[in-house]
C-alpha cells in the first residue's frame, strides 16, 4: 500500500515543477509587455568608463523629461547583427535603438534590419558634419542618423624615438626612414600598421591609396599603384606584430613597447596613458602621402531596427543624442569629438594634446563610401594587399586583376 | 635511469600548462610599470591589490558570477538526472540497439554550435527564454547531454549485471537495484561526467552570447573586459573565472577512485 502513493506523488511533483517553469516564462512575457510600454532599450558598445558617463550624465535627463526608463545594454558591433536578425525572425524586436560603428553597417543594411530614416532628415541639426550624414546613407536612403565622428590617430613612444634621434614622421618618406632606422637599431621592426587582413587592414589601405590621390573603388589607377608600391617597400621594415594588430591589440603593442609607432582609435589614450600610466606615449594626426594626408572617417551612427515597438520614442532619443547638450557632455567627459560644429566642451588638461590630434586628423577625414558591392571591394583590397605587399608580386599587374573584379560588380 | 623520464615529462608539461595561469595571476597583482614594459620581471616585484579592488568596487562581477554558477550547477544536476537513467537503459540493451543509440547521440554533436545557435535563439525568443537562466540551461544541455550520456553508458557497462541479479535475489526491485547497487558503484563515472558538464557549462560562450542581452554570464563579462577594459582588470576577471573551476575540480576529484569494483563479483 505504501508503495502505491509514491508514484502519484512523484508524477504530481514533476508536473508542478513543469507548470511552474512554464508559468515563469509566461510571467516574464507579461512583465516584458508592461516594461516595454514605459521603457526604451538601447544597445551600445562602450567601455566601463564610457558607460559610467552615459548612465550618470546622459540617460537620466532623457528619462526625466520623457517619463521613461532607458535600459542600456552592451552589444558589440559584430554581435548586434545576429541579435537583430534573430529578433526579427522571431517577430519580437526587443532593441529599440542601436549605435553602431560606421565601418560595420554593411551587414545590417544587407539583411534589411534597419528602418528607413529618410523622413526624419529634418531632425538632423544643420550644424552636423556632412560626412557623418553620408556614412549613414545607402542608395539614397538615410538608414542611420549621425552620432559621433571618430578617426585613427598615430601614437608614438616619444622616449624611444628620442633615444633613436627620430621625430614622428609627417610624410611617407619620413615614415620609411623611421621604420628602417628603428629596424636597423633594434634588429626588429618597431613601426606597425594593421596588416591583419581584416577590416582594420582595409581602412589603412584606404588611407594609403587616398593619400596618393587614388580611388580604392577603381584600384588600378596611378595613386593606388603608388600606394601599394610604397606599402611593399615599407612592409619588410614593419614590426611582426603588424600581422595581428587590430583595434584592440595595437594598444597592447604600444603599451608593452613592442611597437613604437602605430595608428589606432583614440580610445587607446585611456587604455595606454590614463590606465596604463604610459605618459611617454604621445599622439599626432599622422603622415601625408604624395598628394595629401587622408584618414577614413569612423565613428558611430544611430539606427532604429525594423519592428521596434517604440519607434517614436527611439526617434526622440536619437534627437536627444544629437542635441548640443549631449554632444558637449560627450566632449567634456569622454573627449569624443562632437558631430556638430557648434558644440564645444572642455576636455581635461592631460587629454588636450590627444584631442587636438583627433581634431587635426578629422580635418582630413573622408567617409569610406557605401556601395552595394562592398564585400567584393573589401576582399579585392585584402587579396591585393596579400599578393603585393606580403608576397611581393608586381603592383600594376596584380591591381589590374582585382580592379577588373570590382569593375564587373559595379555594373 | 628510465624511471625519472615520465616524471620529467610530467613536470615539463605541467609547467607549460601552468605558465599562462601564473602570468594571468601575476598581471592581476602587479603595478602597470611591471607589466607594460618590453622586459617584464618573472616574479611579482611591485604587488598591488588595486586592480582587484576596482573589479570588486565596480560591482559588475557579482551578477554574472551568480548567473554562471546557477546555470552551470543546474545544467549539471539536470543533465545527470536525465542522462543517468537513460544511459543505464542503453547500457543494458543488446549490442545492435546500444550502438544505434550511442551513434545517434554522437551524431547530434556533429553540428557545430555556431551553425545552430541562430535558429535556436529565434525559437527561444518566441518562447521568452532569452535572458533567462532556464533558457541557458536548456541551451547548455544541447551539447552536454549527449556527451554525458555517452560517458555514463561506458560507466554502466563496467558494472556487472550479476550484481543486480544478486540484488534481485535478495528481494530488491528494479528501482532499488538501480538506486542502491548500480548508482553508488557508478558514482566515479557520474562524478567525471558531472565535472565535464559543469566545466563546459561554466566556460560556455556561444549560446550565452546569443541568448543573453542584459544579463551576461561571467565568461561574457570577462570577454567584455578583454575587449573594452584595461589589461589588469581583464586579468583579474580571468583569475576570478578560474577560481570556481579549481574548487569544483577538487571537490569532485575525491569521487574518482580506482579499483572500486574489485572483489565485488566472485567466481
Amino acid at each position: 500500500m505504501s508503495r502505491n502513493w509514491k508514484r502519484p506523488v512523484s508524477v504530481t511533483l514533476a508536473a508542478t515543477l513543469a507548470f511552474s517553469l512554464l508559468a515563469g516564462c509566461g510571467a516574464k512575457e507579461a512583465d516584458q509587455q508592461a516594461a516595454s510600454d514605459k521603457s526604451l532599450r538601447v544597445a551600445m558598445a562602450l567601455s566601463e568608463d564610457e558607460w559610467n558617463v552615459m548612465r550618470s550624465d546622459v540617460l537620466p535627463k532623457f528619462e526625466k523629461d520623457n517619463g521613461v526608463k532607458v535600459e542600456a545594454v552592451q552589444v558589440e558591433a559584430k554581435d548586434i547583427v545576429e541579435k537583430l536578425s534573430a529578433q526579427q525572425k522571431a517577430n519580437k524586436v526587443e532593441i529599440d535603438l542601436i549605435t553602431q560603428d560606421v565601418n560595420e553597417l554593411y551587414a545590417l543594411v544587407d539583411r534589411g534590419l534597419m528602418e528607413d530614416m529618410s523622413s526624419y532628415k529634418d531632425k538632423i541639426p544643420d550644424t552636423v558634419v556632412k560626412g557623418m550624414i553620408d556614412v549613414g546613407t545607402f542608395d539614397n536612403k538615410m538608414l542611420f542618423l549621425p552620432y559621433r565622428p571618430n578617426v585613427e590617430i598615430a601614437y608614438y613612444n616619444e622616449k624611444k624615438l628620442k633615444e633613436a634621434n627620430l621625430t614622428p614622421p609627417k610624410t611617407w618618406d619620413d615614415l620609411l626612414k623611421v621604420s628602417k632606422a628603428l629596424k636597423d637599431k633594434e634588429k626588429v621592426g618597431r613601426v606597425a600598421i594593421k596588416a591583419n587582413l581584416e577590416i582594420d587592414n582595409v581602412l589603412h589601405i584606404f588611407d594609403f591609396i587616398r593619400s596618393a590621390g587614388g580611388d580604392p573603388y577603381v584600384l588600378n589607377d596611378e595613386g593606388s599603384v603608388k600606394a601599394f608600391t610604397f606599402m611593399q617597400q615599407l612592409y619588410p621594415n614593419l614590426s611582426p606584430d603588424s600581422k595581428k594588430a587590430n583595434w584592440n591589440f595595437m594598444n597592447q603593442y604600444l603599451a608593452t613597447e613592442s611597437v613604437y609607432l602605430g595608428q589606432n582609435w583614440p580610445f587607446g589614450v585611456n587604455k595606454i596613458v590614463q590606465e596604463g600610466g604610459k605618459k611617454e606615449i604621445k599622439a599626432y594626426s599622422g603622415w601625408a602621402g604624395p598628394v595629401k594626408e587622408s584618414h577614413t572617417l569612423g565613428g558611430e551612427v544611430i539606427g532604429i531596427p525594423k519592428g521596434t515597438p517604440n519607434k517614436d520614442l527611439a526617434v526622440k532619443f536619437a534627437e536627444y543624442l544629437m542635441s548640443k547638450d549631449v554632444q558637449e557632455t560627450l566632449v567634456s567627459k569622454l573627449a569624443w569629438p562632437s558631430v556638430r560644429s557648434d558644440a564645444y566642451g572642455k576636455v581635461e588638461e592631460w587629454q588636450k594634446p590627444y584631442f587636438e590630434a583627433v581634431n587635426a586628423a578629422l580635418q582630413n577625414a573622408t567617409p569610406r563610401g557605401n556601395v552595394s558591392y562592398w564585400p567584393t571591394v573589401q576582399q579585392a583590397l585584402l587579396d591585393a594587399f596579400k599578393d603585393i605587399v606580403v608576397d611581393g608580386k608586381p603592383a600594376q599587374e596584380t591591381l589590374d586583376v582585382y580592379a577588373k573584379k570590382i569593375a564587373s560588380v559595379k555594373k | 635511469m628510465k624511471k625519472w623520464v615520465p616524471y620529467l615529462v610530467l613536470i615539463v608539461f605541467s609547467i607549460i600548462m601552468l605558465i599562462p595561469v601564473y602570468i594571468m595571476f601575476k598581471v592581476s597583482l602587479s603595478t602597470p610599470e611591471d607589466v607594460l614594459t618590453a622586459h617584464p620581471p618573472y616574479w611579482i616585484q611591485n604587488f598591488t591589490w588595486d586592480h582587484w579592488q576596482k573589479v570588486f568596487e565596480s560591482g559588475n562581477i557579482w551578477a554574472p558570477m551568480e548567473k554562471s554558477l546557477v546555470v552551470a550547477t543546474l545544467t549539471m544536476v539536470v543533465g545527470v538526472i536525465l542522462a543517468a537513467p537513460a544511459s543505464y537503459v542503453i547500457s543494458r540493451m543488446g549490442r545492435k540497439w546500444k550502438y544505434i543509440f550511442i551513434l545517434g547521440l554522437l551524431f547530434t554533436r556533429m553540428f557545430p554550435d555556431v551553425g545552430i545557435v541562430l535558429p535556436i535563439s529565434v525559437n527561444f525568443l518566441e518562447w521568452n527564454l532569452v535572458d533567462t537562466s532556464l533558457g541557458l540551461i536548456l541551451a547548455h544541455l544541447i551539447p552536454n547531454l549527449p556527451f554525458l550520456a555517452w560517458i555514463l553508458v561506458s560507466t554502466f557497462e563496467t558494472i556487472p549485471r550479476d550484481l543486480e541479479k544478486a540484488a534481485y535475489i535478495d528481494g530488491a526491485s528494479r528501482l532499488q537495484s538501480l538506486t542502491r547497487v548500480v548508482l553508488p558503484l557508478a558514482l566515479p563515472g557520474i562524478a567525471v561526467g558531472a565535472l565535464f558538464v559543469w566545466l563546459n557549462s561554466w566556460n560556455e560562450f556561444t549560446y550565452s552570447l546569443y541568448l543573453t542581452v542584459s544579463e551576461r554570464t561571467l565568461p561574457l563579462q570577462t570577454f567584455y573586459y578583454i575587449n573594452r577594459g584595461d589589461f589588469f582588470q581583464s586579468a583579474a576577471y580571468s583569475v576570478f573565472l578560474t577560481i570556481p573551476v579549481i574548487i569544483i575540480t577538487f571537490v569532485l576529484q575525491r569521487y574518482l577512485k580506482a579499483g572500486q569494483l574489485s572483489g565485488a563479483v566472485k567466481g
